[in-house]
C-alpha cells in the first residue's frame, strides 16, 4: 500500500549543502543582528551603573581591560563591525552598486573579513 | 568513476539513503547526464528526470556535491569525487531524484504568467523597440528548472507563501514587459511580507541558475518599482 | 498585521539603519578625538541635552531596527501562529522597556 503523498521526504540536511560565500555572510549577518539584540538590555544597565558613581565608572573601566571582557568585546566587535558592514553592503545593493554576481562575491568576502578583522584586532588590543 | 546516489522508494517501506556507485564511463561521456544514463544500464532502478539533455529543458536539476545544477551541462571532468548526487532541496521527493514540482508551478502559477491587455488587438502584432525588447533580456530566458527556488533558504522556510526567486523573476518579466498593461496589479499583488519580502538577497538564487540569470537583481528591482510608486 | 507590511517594514529598516549608521559615525569620532574620559566627562554628556538626546533616539532606532530584524527571524524559523505573536510581542515589550529605561537614566543626570 503506498504511502500517502503528505508522508513524502524531504532533503533539506543542512550539512550536506554547499554555502557559496554570499550565503556565509547573510548567514552571519542575521546572528550578528541577534548578537547585538541581547545585548542591548546590558547595555543600557552598563551606562546606568557607569553613572552612578565614580567608583562605580572606575570599577566598569578596569573590568573593561580584563580578558573575559575582552573575549566578550572580541564577540561584540565582531558582531557589530560584521552586521554594520553586511548591512552597508545590503544598502549598497539596493541602490543597484555591486549587484553582479562576482562583485557581489567580493564584497561578501570583504564584509567576512572586516568583522574578523575587528574581532582581532580588539583581542590583540585587550591581551597585549 | 564513484558516486554516491540519494534513493528513495515510496514501495519498500525504507527511509531514503546514499547508494555507492562505481563505473567506468566511456570517453564520450562529458556531462553528469551521460554517466547517470549509462548508471541505468547496471541499475535500472534509477528514477531521474532528463530531456533534452542540452540545458534548455532543465528537467534533470539536481543538487550536485552540495549545489544545484542541471547535469547535463555539469563536465564530470573535476568533478570532486565520491560525486554526491541528491534530488533539489526542500520539495517532496516522489522517487529517488524526481521531486514534486506542484509547489514550484503553483507559484509560478499565481503571478500570472502571460501577457495582459485587453486594449483593442493590433491587426498584426503588439509592437516593441528595440530597447524595449531589451529590457526583457536576462529575464525571459528562464527555463523553470527550480535550481534557484531550491536554492534559496527563504524558500526552504517558507515555500508556501515565499514566492521564490523563479517565480519573482518571471512576475518581473512580466511587469517591465512594455506590452503589458497589467503592471500596477501585479505590484499591488508582490507587496507582501510573504510574496516578495521574504527575501534577504542571499543571492544563492544568481550562484547556481544553469542559464547566468539573476533573480536577486529582478527582486531588487521589483523592491525598486515598489518604492518609486509609493513615493 | 497591516501596521508593518511588507514595504514598510522594509523602508522603516532601511531608514533607522541610515540613522544608525550616522550615529556610529558621530559616536566612534566623539570617542576617538577625546582621548581618555573621565568621570565628570561621560556625566556631563548624559545631562547636556544634545548628546544624550541623540543617543537615546539611536538607541530607539536600534530598537526598531532590532525588532523589524528579529520579526523576519521568527517569520522564518517559527511557524505557528501563537509562538510568533507571543515572541513578537514579548520582545517588542523588552525592547520598548529599555528604551524607556534608558530614559529614565538619562533624565536623572539632567535632572542633577
Amino acid at each position: 500500500m503506498r504511502p500517502p503523498v503528505a508522508s513524502r521526504p524531504r532533503f533539506l540536511n543542512l550539512f550536506r549543502i554547499s554555502y557559496p560565500i554570499g550565503a556565509i555572510a547573510s548567514i552571519a549577518h542575521r546572528i550578528s543582528g541577534l548578537l547585538l539584540l541581547v545585548s542591548l538590555p546590558a547595555l543600557v544597565n552598563g551606562l546606568d551603573y557607569s553613572l552612578q558613581s565614580e567608583s562605580n565608572f572606575l570599577t566598569l573601566r578596569t573590568w573593561l581591560a580584563s580578558p573575559w571582557a575582552t573575549t566578550i568585546l572580541a564577540f561584540a566587535a565582531w558582531g557589530l563591525v560584521h552586521h554594520l558592514s553586511a548591512g552597508m553592503r545590503h544598502l549598497l545593493m539596493d541602490a543597484g552598486i555591486g549587484t553582479a554576481l562576482l562583485q557581489a562575491r567580493r564584497s561578501a568576502r570583504a564584509v567576512i573579513l572586516l568583522g574578523l578583522l575587528a574581532a582581532v584586532a580588539i583581542l590583540l588590543k585587550g591581551l597585549l | 568513476m564513484h558516486l554516491q546516489i540519494y534513493r528513495y522508494s515510496p514501495d519498500d517501506g525504507q527511509p531514503p539513503r546514499m547508494q555507492d556507485y562505481r563505473i567506468t564511463p566511456d570517453p564520450a561521456d562529458r556531462k553528469l547526464l551521460d554517466v547517470l544514463i549509462r548508471i541505468k544500464t547496471i541499475d535500472d532502478s534509477l528514477s531521474f528526470r532528463r530531456s533534452c539533455r542540452e540545458g534548455v529543458c532543465g528537467s534533470d536539476a539536481l543538487n550536485i556535491n552540495g549545489r544545484n545544477g542541471l547535469a547535463c551541462l555539469t563536465p564530470i571532468e573535476g568533478l570532486r569525487e565520491p560525486v554526491l548526487i541528491r534530488p533539489l532541496p526542500g520539495l517532496p521527493v516522489i522517487r529517488d531524484l524526481v521531486v514534486d514540482m506542484t509547489q514550484f508551478f503553483a507559484h509560478y502559477h499565481e503571478i500570472k504568467p502571460y501577457l495582459i491587455n485587453d486594449t483593442a488587438l493590433p491587426e498584426r502584432e503588439r509592437l516593441q523597440t528595440p530597447e524595449q525588447r531589451e529590457r526583457l533580456d536576462g529575464l525571459y530566458e528562464c527555463i523553470l528548472c527550480a535550481c534557484c527556488s531550491t536554492f534559496c533558504p527563504s524558500f526552504w522556510w517558507n515555500p508556501s507563501k515565499f514566492i521564490g526567486p523563479a517565480g519573482l523573476l518571471q512576475a518581473y518579466r512580466f511587469i517591465v514587459d512594455s506590452r503589458d498593461t497589467a503592471t500596477a496589479e501585479r505590484l499591488d499583488y508582490l507587496d507582501d511580507v510573504y510574496k516578495l519580502y521574504r527575501c534577504r538577497t542571499i543571492m544563492n538564487c544568481t550562484e547556481v541558475c544553469p542559464k547566468g540569470l539573476s533573480p536577486s537583481h529582478a527582486i531588487e528591482q521589483i523592491r525598486r518599482a515598489l518604492l518609486d510608486r509609493s513615493m | 498585521m497591516r501596521l508593518f507590511s511588507g514595504q514598510r517594514a522594509w523602508v522603516l529598516q532601511r531608514v533607522t539603519a541610515l540613522i544608525l549608521i550616522a550615529g556610529l559615525i558621530w559616536g566612534s569620532a566623539l570617542l576617538l578625538f577625546s582621548g581618555p574620559i573621565s568621570y565628570a566627562q561621560w556625566k556631563s554628556f548624559f545631562a547636556g541635552g544634545h548628546g544624550a538626546t541623540l543617543a537615546l533616539l539611536c538607541f530607539a532606532a536600534t530598537c526598531l531596527h532590532g525588532w523589524i530584524g528579529v520579526r523576519d527571524v521568527i517569520l522564518d524559523y517559527v511557524p505557528q501562529r501563537i509562538p510568533r505573536l507571543a515572541l513578537l510581542s514579548l520582545i517588542a515589550v523588552l525592547l520598548l522597556a529599555s528604551t524607556i529605561r534608558l530614559g529614565l537614566v538619562i533624565a536623572a543626570q539632567v535632572s542633577r
